[in-house]
Order: structure tokens, then sequence, then C-alpha cells
């Protein structure tokens, strides 16, 4: 909120910094553990964006029943909704300036204020090899349930190496997008593997309330072929991060108090903290088994991009509550495959994602393969430090890559199914019965049931 | 001379009995006065180094103006500080370290990952109420204790040990430790590698742990996280026999170097923190051979009770240590791993090698580097006008390293010289606030200056 803002904390004024310093004499020396990034060409400037985001605020659905007194469900909630929330949506293809009055905005951009989705579009990048930089614009909106509130929102991508703070969308180190203003971002991300991304203004709020999405980086090495694969989740050279279909999982929390707070002009205590919800993409169990909203292929090279109504509003799914909420993490795949999921906690507390029945391969953390440094100290090629577990259990803002292979099919009619949930049961029981929270299925089915998936978390139809 | 040394000279000379004291005191363990920024070492003198520390109350500020009852350990003959000295020694020392308790109640030190400590000579061990051996003994402290203070008279215990492995350790209270600890009764020792392969500027025995020192541009640099429940304090401060009930702990604040932000990128020894003397903020320059060939170091403790994912912006921090423990198998393997959050656990520490790379040319407009050479790399976004900002008080309004752009009329900013600011922070965000006050608490920044020579005050 605007009276928290960083810059105008009052206590007393930051002190002028004053260091003291003498040159640097280098040396010879080892250069391990800091690796640079490959040298490539430079990128040509001024091209369109490759994304458009819109930050604003809007409603999703969480369960009911149980309610919490005063807080859950939300008075002000519209029909279908209970929870309050900022976020972000994808508006790719949609110009921010009215094409028929570019003096204005566009209409369908401004009439998405209200209508943010959580979690926040997933997208994807693929690793910068000099021309491929990444564009993506962010509008401002503004807040319709807030009117009072003049907050600014910003792109911050979590873990991305040698940023500037240009970039970088932590506010007091350099900008943030004030409303009805459009920045661009660019990146060129160097380095595989899967991060977040999520808005830094006043970030403890931001956060939490919803401005938090997934982003992974594709390695060069994809394409080629090593051990059969052609998809990777790090360039490992040799096929041993190779998967057949990839599952983005992000896990986030809502404190209810605190929601009910923003939408009713109030401020929470954050010291008080506690997890109401445990959600994982955007959903708790059993809507994280519904299906994911149609996602609008043309546009949807590198995010899941949800169809969307004639007004730029999100189309409507056959769970018209979960409209917000367009991402499942319903996992669906053929027997003998090998699935990568893409772990990330933007949550504030541990999760401990229990996998039963089949153990995973863990292969990155932090978007770094588990491999040591080589002799010479130059590449992680060295010692193989991936493991396997069926439990991963990481804190916030930590992220994992884990492969499974899918076991064979028991016959009968059907899929398999085996349980992915959160193993801290007070995190992820908040229906009755144990169910609820960060928990989905996988379903493997006989092999060659399914198609190959066209984009990240599609479960493609059945046959 | 530098504007800190300066502050801190006159502080010093403006108290003669100080001056007499650390006159008196020669030989005896020192902070080192000259670096406003990183690591302060309480170094011993020779090898086998003695410190005297004592048992203090003060009272330390934290972000939301509120003041805060404490305990802590301090050097013999200077006051209260919040966290206690930074112990530095070298591999192998023989390291005594004595006790002079002035509290009401019995205190003790532990040494975590220490072996063989002796307490008085003898075998440090827990202590039991009744003595052993007895059916209904309970333990009532993890290691041998400070008697308290009576009748003025302080209680004295003196632990030594063998610091055999280099890395970075803590030092708390085994006493009634979630009363003491809690309190403030913990500290930092750093034990530097002297065998092969290491040396004052490596983490461990390894060549490739070593980190950029050169006079006060050392990026040796301290994390240690902590948490206070002031009801927890409060109790104590009105009754330091009374029992807190640890069922109700809740922390309402978390701090970095015993310190919140803003307070926590303040230079070491700042005058309007007199009890909080270690500053957080990390001032390095851009990574790269030759000017620039080695990564920062940075020390992660946790003397808190809950967890702590840090995470710095713009670099995967290398862990190469954890507990005092090089991360290598016992073939040599290198089994370092990169994290964008460093999640550190209650009593853990992370030994973390880190660096900020211009990956992008950004330093483009350094004033040695004419704009339109061939390395000139503009970024490739308009740069919006002002209006279109919402900007923060470290921003130099320009992309460029080295440059600040045009700042908007009446505007204060404390970029001095085009620098970069990245920031890094408790990613449990809801630990960086400080009962009410948000965006405080554990956070620090990441300082870049552009490559010598610049036209920062250095």
């Amino acid at each position: 909120m605007s009276n928290n803002k960083l810059s105008n904390h009052g206590r007393r004024r930051f002190l002028k910094l004053a260091g003291s310093g003498l040159a640097i004499t280098g040396g010879a020396g080892l250069l391990r553990r800091q690796l640079l990034p490959i040298s490539d060409a430079m990128a040509a400037p001024d091209a369109p964006a490759n994304l458009f985001f819109v930050g604003t605020d809007g409603w999703i659905s969480l369960p009911a029943t149980p309610t919490i007194p005063t807080f859950h469900p939300d008075v002000y909630a519209p029909t279908n909704f209970t929870t309050y929330i900022f976020g972000f949506r994808n508006m790719t293809g949609i110009p921010p300036m009215d094409p028929a009055a570019p003096a204005n905005m566009n209409p369908l951009v401004i009439g998405q204020k209200n209508k943010a989705q959580h979690s926040a579009p997933l997208f994807w990048v693929d690793e910068f090899t000099g021309s491929n930089t990444f564009r993506l614009d962010l509008l401002n909106v503004g807040l319709a349930q807030r009117p009072d509130l003049t907050d600014s929102h910003s792109i911050h991508w979590h873990g991305f190496r040698n940023v500037i703070p240009f970039f970088d969308g932590e506010p007091t180190g350099s900008f943030a997008v004030p409303v009805g203003r459009v920045f661009r971002y660019i990146f060129k991300p160097r380095d595989p593997g899967t991060y977040m991304f999520h808005c830094h203004v006043e970030d403890v709020e931001h956060v939490h309330m919803g401005m938090t999405g997934l982003v992974f980086v594709r390695p060069r090495q994809n394409g080629q072929s090593f051990g059969g694969f052609t998809k990777f989740a790090y360039n490992d050279g040799d096929g041993s991060t190779g998967y057949h279909r990839e599952f983005a999982m992000l896990l986030t929390e809502v404190w209810a108090e605190s929601h009910w707070c923003d939408a009713h002009i109030q401020l929470p205590e954050w010291s008080d903290y506690k997890v109401d919800f445990a959600l994982l993409n955007g959903r708790v169990y059993p809507d994280t088994l519904e299906p994911n909203s149609p996602f609008n292929a043309a546009t949807s090279t590198h995010a899941y991009d949800t169809q969307r109504q004639a007004d730029g509003d999100l189309v409507v799914p056959a769970r018209p509550d979960l409209q917000y909420q367009p991402l499942s993490a319903l996992v669906t795949c053929n027997a003998g495959e090998r699935v990568l999921l893409r772990f990330a906690n933007l949550g504030f507390k541990e999760a401990s994602m229990t996998l039963t029945g089949i153990k995973m391969k863990v292969v990155g953390k932090d978007a770094t393969p588990m491999r040591g440094f080589n002799a010479a100290g130059t590449a992680r090629t060295g010692a193989d430090t991936s493991y396997e577990t069926n439990t991963l259990s990481f804190g916030a803002g930590e992220s994992f890559d884990a492969i499974f292979t899918a076991p064979p099919h028991s016959g009968g009619s059907g899929p398999d199914v085996y349980i992915l949930y959160n193993r801290a049961y007070n995190r992820s029981d908040n229906q009755i019965n144990g169910a609820g929270g960060q928990r989905t299925e996988i379903r493997v089915y006989p092999s060659g049931t399914i198609s190959a998936q066209t984009i990240p978390n599609e479960n493609p139809t059945v046959a | 001379m530098n504007k800190s040394t300066f502050k801190q000279l006159s502080r010093k000379l403006a108290t003669p009995l100080a001056v007499a004291i650390s006159s008196l005191l020669t030989g005896l363990p020192t902070m080192a006065m000259a670096a406003p920024l990183g690591v302060a070492c309480t170094s011993g003198a020779g090898t086998n180094p003695s410190f005297n520390l004592t048992t203090q109350i003060g009272d330390i500020q934290l972000p939301d103006g509120n003041t805060m009852y404490m305990w802590g350990y301090a050097l013999q003959g200077q006051g209260f500080q919040h966290p206690g000295p930074v112990l530095c020694v070298n591999q192998g020392d023989t390291v005594t370290v004595t006790l002079t308790n002035n509290l009401p109640e019995k205190v003790s030190i532990m040494f975590p990952g220490q072996t063989d400590v002796l307490a008085n000579g003898v075998p440090a061990q827990p202590e039991f109420d009744p003595p052993l051996p007895n059916a209904g003994s309970r333990a009532i402290s993890l290691t041998t204790t400070a008697p308290a203070q009576a009748a003025s008279i302080p209680g004295v215990v003196q632990y030594s040990f063998v610091a055999n492995q280099p890395g970075t350790y803590i030092y708390e209270s085994g006493t009634n430790p979630q009363k003491q600890v809690r309190m403030g009764l913990f500290g930092t020792l750093i034990v530097r590698p002297t065998g092969t392969g290491g040396g004052p500027d490596h983490l461990y025995n390894r060549e490739d742990s070593r980190f950029t020192t050169a006079g006060n541009w050392d990026e040796e640099f301290l994390v240690l996280l902590s948490e206070i429940d002031p009801y927890q304090h409060w109790a104590v401060e009105a009754n330091p026999a009374a029992n807190f009930n640890f069922n109700n702990y809740k922390p309402r604040y978390w701090l970095i170097n015993g310190r919140g932000f803003p307070d926590s990128i303040a230079d070491n020894n700042a005058a309007f923190l007199p009890t909080q003397p270690y500053g957080a903020l990390a001032r390095v320059h851009p990574y790269g051979a030759p000017a620039h060939p080695y990564p920062g170091a940075i020390r992660y403790l946790n003397l808190g009770s809950e967890d702590y994912p840090f995470h710095p912006h713009g670099n995967n921090g290398s862990v190469v240590g954890r507990d005092g423990r090089s991360l290598e198998t016992e073939a040599g393997d290198d089994v370092s791993f990169e994290k964008f959050v460093v999640p550190v656990g209650p009593g853990q520490t992370w030994d973390v090698m880190f660096s900020w790379h211009d990956a992008e040319d950004y330093n483009i407009r350094n004033p040695n580097d004419p704009v339109g050479s061939p390395d000139n790399n503009p970024v490739d976004v308009n740069i919006p006008q002002i209006a279109n900002q919402f900007f923060g008080q470290f921003y130099s309004f320009s992309p460029y390293l080295g440059v600040q752009g045009q700042q908007p009329p009446n505007w204060s900013t404390l970029n001095t010289c085009g620098e970069y600011y990245i920031i890094s922070h408790n990613h449990a965000l809801n630990q960086i606030t400080s009962w009410g006050a948000l965006m405080t608490g554990p956070i620090t920044y990441m300082r870049v200056d552009p490559p010598l020579p610049n036209s920062c005050a250095q």
C-alpha cells in the first residue's frame, strides 16, 4: 500500500553511504565457481514485445467452507468468487493504445482492471544465444477495488543472474511502473532452469496478494538429440535431463485476513502471518484437477496464453468460479515417458512435496544443474550430484527441477493415479478428510494413449 | 582519510577514558577500526589468541522506532554490543575464551562445530540439577557455566579449544538457550584456513575459495540472521528470574547483523547505532579478470529459531561450505552448488562465494569509455520519462553503470556516482517487517561500483 512505500520510510533519512577503498591489484589465480556467460553477438533493437502483461486486481475462488469468520469468504466478493487478489494478465497481441484513437488507451486493455488471474501467466524464454532478446511489456491499469491506492507494479525475475537494477523491478534501486504507464523489460537469459517472477513493489503485500508466476529458460541444447530426447532441462550434453512432458508447479499461499484487509482498506500485521490456503498453480485441491482453461495456440509460443472473450476478459470455463485461476495442476502422461516437474515456491513457508509410488530424480535446483565443477573449473560437468527422492522440501523463493519416469500401466481401463501432495499437512488440509491445498494427481495412461504436449502444462485430450 | 574513519577517530578521541583503556589493553583483542564495510573482525594477539568476554545488558534500536532490552557478549572493558564480537582466529590456533558473567543467572558459551572444548581445563560438560548421578537429574545447561553474579562479584569460566577446521561458526549460550540465546547471547567465530591451498583470503584450504581482499575493498561479508519476540524481552526485563512461556513465543522483528533495514546498510560502528556495530552493505566491483579476478564471500549464520530463505538478487551464490566444512568429496571432487535462495536453518552456517558480472557490457558510459566506442551497447529499450517512473532513493536515473541520469527537481538521491544497488533480502516476506513497519528487517544491498578508476567517493 502506498502508505508503506519504502521511499517514504520516515524514521530517519538513509545515511549517505561512505566507504573507503584502494585500487584492486589483480593477480593470477584459479577462476572457478563464478562462470562467465557464453559470449554472444548483440541483439537487434526495436522488435515487438514477446509478451504484454497487465497488472491489476481481481477476485478468485477458494473453498467457501469452512468459513473463516470475518475474513472468508469476503463479503465484497462478486458471485462465484471469495478472495480479493492483485495479479497479472497476459494481453499479448492486444495493442496498449486504441487503434481507432491512438491517443487513448485501448479499452480492451483498460477493461481488464479487476480481472487479474492467479497464479500469473506461466511463461518461458529460450536461452539467449545472440539475437533472441526477450521483451516483456508491463502496463499498470490500477486497482478497481482500491481506487485510493496508486500502487506501482513491476516485474522482478527472481534468480536472474547479473541483472542490472534497471530491469530488476526492485523499486528502491531502480523504478517501477505507475498506474497508466507501460515499461518494457528486456531479458537476455543465459542460464537455463526454473525461475519465478513477481511484482517487487511493497513485495510483502504484492507477492502475497498474488502477483506471482513461474518462468523458465529453455537450454540452447533443445532441438538437438541426446539420449533419444530433444527437450532438456539443462545443457547436459548427454540427455540426462531429457524429458517428454513438462509441468510447472507454482506454490503460493493465501492468508485470508490479509486479502480481506486489502479489499476493506485495512492493514494486516504481517508478523501474524499464517497459511489458510496453500495453492498449486493458483488452485487448491480438488480444483487442481480441473482442466486448464483453453489456450490460444497462436500466441502461446512463450506463455500459456489463456483464450479471451471478445471484450478481452478470460474465457469462462466449465467451472465459472475458476475463470481467473486458469492453470490446472493435473499431470497426464503415458507409461514409460519421462516427465519434468518444475517446482517453485513463492509462498512464505517451506513446502514438502511428496510423490507417492514414483521416485523423482532431482536434476536441478535454483536454475543450476546438479553437477559439480569440472577439474578446470570452467563448467558444471563434474561430479553428478543428482539424487532420487519421493519428497522435495524447499522454502520460500527456491526452485527444483525433478524428473520421473512414468511406471508401466497396471492394465485395465483408465489411468493409474499417483498423488503429489504437500506432506506439511497443515498446509494441505483446508478441507475435510485431509484433502485440500497443494495436492494433485499424476495420471499414467497406457503407452501411446495421449499425444505429445504442444506447450508446457498441456494435458492433451485422451484418445 | 575517509569520512567514516574520521568519525570513528573523533568519537574515540572525544572519549579519553576509551583511549586510556585501549592503551592499557594493548595486546588484548580489538576490533579492527579501519573498514566501514565488510566483516569487522575482533582478532586476538598472535597465535593462540585469548578473548575476554563479558555478559552485558543493553538496548538496541529497531526500524519501527522501538528499542529493545537485550543481553549480549561484549569485549572486556567495552560496553554492550549486539550481536557479540566477530572472533577471527587461524586454523590450528588454541583459542581461549574467558567469560566474565555479570548477569544474575548462570551463563555459558557453546562452540558448535568445535571439538574437545575444555572448560576450566577439563572437558566442557552439560550441567545437571541435581548433579549426576541422581534419578531426578535434568540438564540445566548444555555446557559448563559461569556462575551467576552474586554480591557484585561476577562468575567466571574459561573455555579453550583448538580451531582445527576452517569455516564459519556460531557461538551462543548453552544455558537456558531458549531464553538466553533469544536475548542476544550469540556471536560469530571465523576460522581462517592455514593449510595447503588456504590463507587469510580463502574460505577453505582450496585455491578456488579465494575471495577479493585489497585494503578496504575487502569483499568478505557477514549475514547473521536472527529474530526477536518483544514480549519475551519485556518479560526478562521485568523479572529476569521469571520463565517466559515459550509456547507463546512469536517473533515480531527479524534482523540482519543485529540491525533492521535501513540501519542494516549503515557503516560498521555507525555513530547513531552505538550498540549495533555491524553493517551489512556489500560493496563490490564488477567481477572479471584482470582487475577483479576473485569473487566475494558471504558468511551466512542463522542465530534465530526459524528458517531464513535469504535471496540475493542478481547472482547465484556458490555454496562452497556449510557448518565449517568444505563441499568436496573425499576424492576432492567439487560438490559445491549454486543457490539464488540460501536457505539457512536454525544454527546453520553457509559459506557462499558470489559476484556480479557486467554480462551485457552496460558499463559503456564509463568516463574513460567514450560514447560510441565499439563496446557501446545501449539497452535496447526506450528509457521512460521521469513522469512515467516510480523511482527509489538509490536509483541513478540511468540503466548504465557509472552514469547518473537527469533527476527530477527537488529530488535528493542517495546515489553518488551511478553505482548500482541490487537488493538482498529474506524471501519469507512476512519476516521483512518490524511489527507493522513494512520493508524493514533482514534487507540489505549489494552496491556495485563502476570499474576503477571511477568518480565514486572511495
